[in-house]
C-alpha cells in the first residue's frame, strides 16, 4: 500500500507543479485581442478547400459584396454596383481605397482574375463558367456580361472570396493549396497563422487598411471539438464570444450563461429553419391530400417547446421566415388532428382491417420510413408520435450524414426531418427553392418537385430584371408553398450569439451571423 | 514452425489489408458525398469531373488493383477532404498521437501491473479493497463522462489546466501542461485495467503449489511475489500492453474530441464520417501493421518471460 501511496502522491505533486509551472509561463493574448469560440473545426489550412476556413477568411478577403443587418445587399468590396434593364449586365465599382496586406493596391483586375480563376479551378463555382459570358475591367469597374438574366448575382457574390492575382497566379490547384502562415488579404484583418493542433486561427490588422480603423487589435478564433467544452470555456473566459455558420448556441445552456451574469446574447431571427421534407416522388407523400392532413396533425407548440426550447414561433403554410426579404403573410400552421383525420377518411387512408393503422389507397398496410441524423432525433420522435396518433405506422431510420445524404439521394425515404441554411434559403431561385427544385442536386437538398408550375415560378425568379417583378414572384411562390406543401416548416426559430459583455458593439447579419466586417470593426471592449 | 506462423501472418494481412479497401466502400454513400459542404451546387458535368479527380469513376476491381499497386509502392493516397497526401496527414497527426497515447500506456502498464498485483497478493486488507473499488469504478465508468468530469474540475473549476488543444504557445512546458489532463484520464483508464487482469491472476497464482512451496523455503511474502508469482500473473497483460501499443495509431477518440485535440482518432473519425477512402484505407493499413508487428512482439515476449513457451516453440 506504501507503493500505491507514493504513486498517487507523486502524480498529484507533479500535476500542481506543472500547473503551476504552465501557468507562469503562459503568455497570454492581451486585452486588445478578441477571442471567438466556435465549433467549427477547420480540418485543412485550405482556403478554397476548406468551408469552415472559406467563411472565416471572409474577414481577410472580404468578398464583393456583403449582406446588411436588415438583409440588403449593398457592396463590400465593390463600393456599389448597377445592373442593366435587361438583366444580363452587372457592373461593380471596385473600392479603391483598399490594399493587399503586402501594399499593393487592389485592383478591378484582381476581382475579374477572382471570379475567372474560381469558375476555372474551384468545382462549386463551375456555374460562373456556364451563366457568366465574359467578365471586362472598365474604369475602376468589373462588368459582368451574363448569357441570361441573373437576378441573384449580387448574393451570390457575397459569398466568393476576393483573391489576390500577384499571389494565386501562380497557384495551378487552388482547392488543393495549403498555407498556414500569413496570407495576403485586403480586409481590415489578415490571417497570421492557422494552427489546427492548437485549434487557433489568428489574424492581425492589415497594415495597409485604410479604412474605418478596427477597436481591436487582434482576432483569435478557437476551435472546440466538443460543444459542452466551448461553453465552459466561454464561461471560463477563455474565449469571448460564440460563433457558428448556419447555427445558434444551444437552446439547453443558454440559461447557465444568463446566470453567470457576464454575457448578453444577439438575438436574431433565422432565415434557416428546420422542416419536414416529404419524398413527392412516391405514394402517399406524392398525394397532396395526405400532406395536407399531415400538417393538420403537427403539434407545432410542443415541438417548438420540447426542441427549440420555445426560442422561435410556429410558421405559416408559407414555408419562407419573416426575417427574409419579401416575406409574405400566409396562413399559419395550426394543429387540428381531427381535421387531419377527417381528410385522411375522405382521401381514402382508412384502417380498413381494424388493427388500429390506416392502410395506402390499394389497402395495403402503410409504413413510413422516417430518415432523420442525429441532430434532429428529437423533431422526429415527435413526428413518430403524431403519426401514430393519426393512426399512421412509421420507422424511425437514425443514420450518418453520409448515409442520409445517400439515401434521399435514391429517394429511400417517406419522411425526413432536416434543416436549411441561411445561404441553403436564399441560393437558387432564393426562398428555399434550392432544396425542391428536382433539377438541382447537393448535399443538403432535396429535390423532390418537378412540378413545371413550380419549376417556371423558379425560372421567371432568376431571370427577373426589376425588384418589383421580383417580389411578385416571391409572393406567389410563397402562395405556391401554402397551398402544395411541399415541405412543413416545423418552426421559426431564433439564432442565439452569446458574447461577453466585457465587450460592445455586436451586429449579425442574416447570411453569416455575427462574423461579419462590420461588426469587427466596431466591437470593443467595455471602456475601453 | 516458424514458416507456418509467418505464413499466417501474411494471409492475415492479404485479408486484412483487402478488407480496409472493401469496407468503407460498403458504407452508403462515397468520397463525394460529403465533399462539397451542406448548400453548395454542383453541376452533373462538375461531379463527374471531379469523379475523375478522385478516382472513383473506375470500375471496382481496377480501383483494388490500383490500391494494391500503390500500397506496393508505400504510397497511400491523396486526400481530397483535408488537402493533403495521406502520408504527411499520418506523420502530422502521428507525433502528437504519440504524446498523449505511448506515456499513458507506460504508466498504466506499470502503475496497474503493479497496483494489481499487490491488490491481488493482500486483498483481503481494507485498504486493498478499497483500491480495488476505486479502479472498478475507473473501469466502469465511460470515457467521455470521466474526461469531461476531470476537465471540469480541474481545468474549468479549479482552472489548472487548459480546456483545448495540445498547446498555446508551443514550448516544452506548455505542450505538457496541455497534455497532463488528457494523459492522466487515459492513464488511469489504461491502469484500472491492467490493475483488475493482474489482481485476478496473481489471486489465481497464488494458489499454486510452487507459491506454497516458495513460502515453506521461507521466503519473505515480497520475495514470494516478485521473485514467483510476478512473471507468471504478468503474461496476459503482455499481451494486452501489446495490442495498446498496436493500436496507438488509432489514437483515442474520446479523449480527443473532449479535448479537441488534432490527432489521428479524430482523423479517422472525420475520415468514416465522410467516407474519405484514401485516409480509412491509409490509416487502417498502418494500424494493422502495428497490431501484427505487436502480436509478434508479445509472441517473442512470452518465450522470453516464459520458457514453457520457448519448449513448445
Amino acid at each position: 500500500m506504501k507503493i500505491a501511496r507514493h504513486i498517487i502522491a507523486s502524480a498529484f505533486v507533479f500535476m500542481v507543479l506543472i500547473a503551476a509551472a504552465a501557468q507562469g509561463a503562459d503568455s497570454g493574448s492581451g486585452d486588445g485581442v478578441l477571442k471567438i469560440g466556435t465549433p467549427n473545426m477547420v480540418k485543412s489550412a485550405s482556403i478554397l478547400g476548406d468551408s469552415s476556413l472559406g467563411v472565416f477568411a471572409h474577414l481577410s478577403n472580404p468578398p464583393l459584396m456583403k449582406m446588411t443587418p436588415d438583409g440588403a445587399v449593398v457592396g463590400q468590396t465593390a463600393k456599389s454596383y448597377e445592373v442593366s434593364e435587361d438583366g444580363r449586365t452587372w457592373k461593380f465599382v471596385i473600392d479603391d481605397s483598399l490594399y493587399w496586406s503586402d501594399g499593393t493596391p487592389l485592383t478591378p483586375e484582381d476581382v475579374k482574375f477572382t471570379f475567372e480563376y474560381l469558375a476555372e479551378n474551384v468545382p462549386s463555382a463551375g456555374w460562373i463558367k456556364n451563366t457568366v459570358r465574359d467578365i471586362s475591367v472598365d474604369d475602376g469597374s468589373v462588368v459582368f456580361t451574363l448569357n441570361q438574366p441573373y437576378s441573384r448575382l449580387n448574393l451570390e457574390f457575397a459569398t466568393y472570396n476576393v483573391l489576390p492575382k500577384h499571389i494565386w497566379e501562380e497557384i495551378d490547384d487552388p482547392v488543393e493549396y495549403i498555407n498556414d502562415g500569413e496570407s495576403i488579404g485586403c480586409g481590415p484583418f489578415v490571417i497570421e497563422k492557422i494552427d489546427l493542433p492548437s485549434g487557433v486561427i489568428e489574424f492581425q490588422k492589415n497594415p495597409y487598411w485604410k479604412g474605418e480603423q478596427p477597436q481591436v487589435d487582434a482576432i483569435e478564433v478557437h476551435m472546440y471539438d466538443n460543444m459542452d467544452v466551448l461553453s465552459l470555456a466561454l464561461e471560463k473566459g477563455d474565449v469571448d464570444a460564440y460563433y457558428k455558420y448556419a447555427g445558434t448556441y444551444p437552446y439547453a445552456n443558454v440559461q447557465k450563461l444568463e446566470d453567470n451574469g457576464n454575457f448578453d446574447f444577439v438575438e436574431k431571427d433565422n432565415v434557416g429553419l428546420i422542416f419536414l421534407g416529404m419524398n413527392l416522388k412516391k405514394e402517399p407523400m406524392s398525394d397532396l391530400k395526405f400532406r395536407e392532413a399531415l400538417s393538420y396533425g403537427i403539434n407545432y407548440d410542443e415541438i417548438l417547446n420540447l426542441d427549440a426550447l420555445g426560442y422561435g414561433e410556429v410558421a405559416n403554410r408559407g414555408f419562407v421566415p419573416p426575417s427574409m426579404v419579401y416575406f409574405q403573410e400566409t396562413d399559419a400552421l395550426r394543429y387540428d388532428p381531427d381535421q387531419a383525420r377527417e381528410i385522411l377518411d375522405e382521401a381514402g387512408y382508412k384502417d380498413l382491417n381494424g388493427d388500429g393503422l390506416r392502410e395506402n389507397l390499394s389497402g395495403k398496410d402503410m409504413k413510413l420510413l422516417l430518415l432523420t441524423r442525429n441532430d434532429y432525433q428529437r423533431a422526429s420522435e415527435l413526428m413518430k408520435e403524431y403519426l401514430s396518433d393519426l393512426g399512421i405506422d412509421s420507422e424511425i431510420k437514425t443514420v450518418d450524414s453520409s448515409t442520409w445524404i445517400a439515401t434521399k439521394d435514391q429517394y429511400g425515404y417517406d419522411l425526413t426531418v432536416t434543416r436549411t441554411t441561411p445561404w441553403g434559403m436564399m441560393m437558387h431561385a432564393n426562398w428555399g427553392t434550392g432544396y425542391f427544385d428536382s433539377r438541382r442536386t447537393g448535399e443538403g437538398v432535396l429535390h423532390v418537385l418537378d412540378d413545371p408550375a413550380f419549376l417556371e415560378l423558379c425560372d421567371d425568379i432568376l431571370a427577373s430584371t426589376s425588384e418589383s417583378e421580383l417580389e411578385g414572384y416571391a409572393e406567389d411562390l410563397q402562395d405556391y408553398y401554402a397551398a402544395n406543401l411541399p415541405g412543413i416548416a416545423l418552426y421559426w426559430n431564433k439564432v442565439l450569439t452569446p458574447y461577453n459583455r466585457e465587450w460592445k458593439g455586436w451586429v449579425s447579419d442574416p447570411l453569416y451571423g455575427i462574423y461579419n466586417q462590420d461588426n469587427f470593426l466596431n466591437v470593443t471592449r467595455s471602456g475601453a | 514452425m516458424l514458416w507456418g506462423k509467418t505464413a499466417r501472418y501474411a494471409i492475415a494481412f492479404f485479408l486484412i489489408i483487402s478488407l480496409n479497401f472493401a469496407i468503407p466502400r460498403a458504407m452508403p454513400g462515397d468520397t463525394l458525398t460529403n465533399l462539397m459542404g451542406e448548400d453548395v451546387h454542383l453541376s452533373e458535368d462538375a461531379m463527374l469531373e471531379l469523379k475523375a479527380k478522385v478516382g472513383v469513376d473506375q470500375p471496382i476491381h481496377i480501383q483494388f488493383l490500383n490500391y494494391w499497386r500503390d500500397l506496393f509502392h508505400l504510397d497511400l493516397g491523396y486526400s481530397y477532404h483535408l488537402h493533403a497526401p495521406v502520408s504527411s496527414l499520418i506523420r502530422e497527426r502521428i507525433k502528437w498521437t504519440m504524446l498523449l497515447v505511448a506515456p499513458s500506456i507506460i504508466m498504466g502498464a506499470f502503475v496497474g501491473t503493479l497496483l494489481g498485483a499487490l491488490a491481488g497478493w493482500r486483498r483481503k486488507e481494507a485498504k486493498s479493497r478499497l483500491q480495488t473499488t476505486g479502479f472498478l469504478l475507473i473501469y466502469c465508468t465511460p470515457p467521455y463522462f470521466l474526461s469531461m468530469l476531470a476537465l471540469y474540475f480541474l481545468g474549468f473549476e479549479l482552472g489548472w489546466f487548459p480546456l483545448k488543444g495540445f498547446y498555446q504557445s508551443g514550448t516544452i512546458g506548455d505542450i505538457a501542461h496541455h497534455l497532463f489532463l488528457p494523459v492522466l484520464i487515459m492513464t488511469l483508464f489504461s491502469a484500472s485495467r491492467n490493475y483488475m487482469i493482474m489482481r485476478g491472476s496473481v489471486i489465481q497464482e497464488r494458489q499454486m503449489l510452487y507459491a506454497s512451496y516458495a513460502r515453506a523455503k521461507g521466503l519473505s511474502s515480497d520475495q514470494i511475489l516478485f521473485r514467483h508469482i510476478f512473471k507468471n500473473a504478468a503474461l496476459p497483460i503482455i499481451t494486452l500492453v501489446a495490442l495498446d501499443f498496436g493500436f496507438i495509431f488509432s489514437g483515442a477518440l474520446f479523449i480527443e474530441i473532449v479535448f479537441s485535440m488534432h490527432g489521428m482518432g479524430n482523423l479517422i473519425y472525420d475520415s468514416l464520417l465522410c467516407r474519405d477512402y484514401p485516409v480509412l484505407q491509409g490509416t487502417f493499413a498502418v494500424i494493422t501493421i502495428m497490431v501484427i508487428l505487436a502480436n509478434l512482439l508479445a509472441d517473442w515476449t512470452y518465450g522470453l518471460v516464459d520458457p514453457r513457451v520457448r519448449w513448445q516453440r
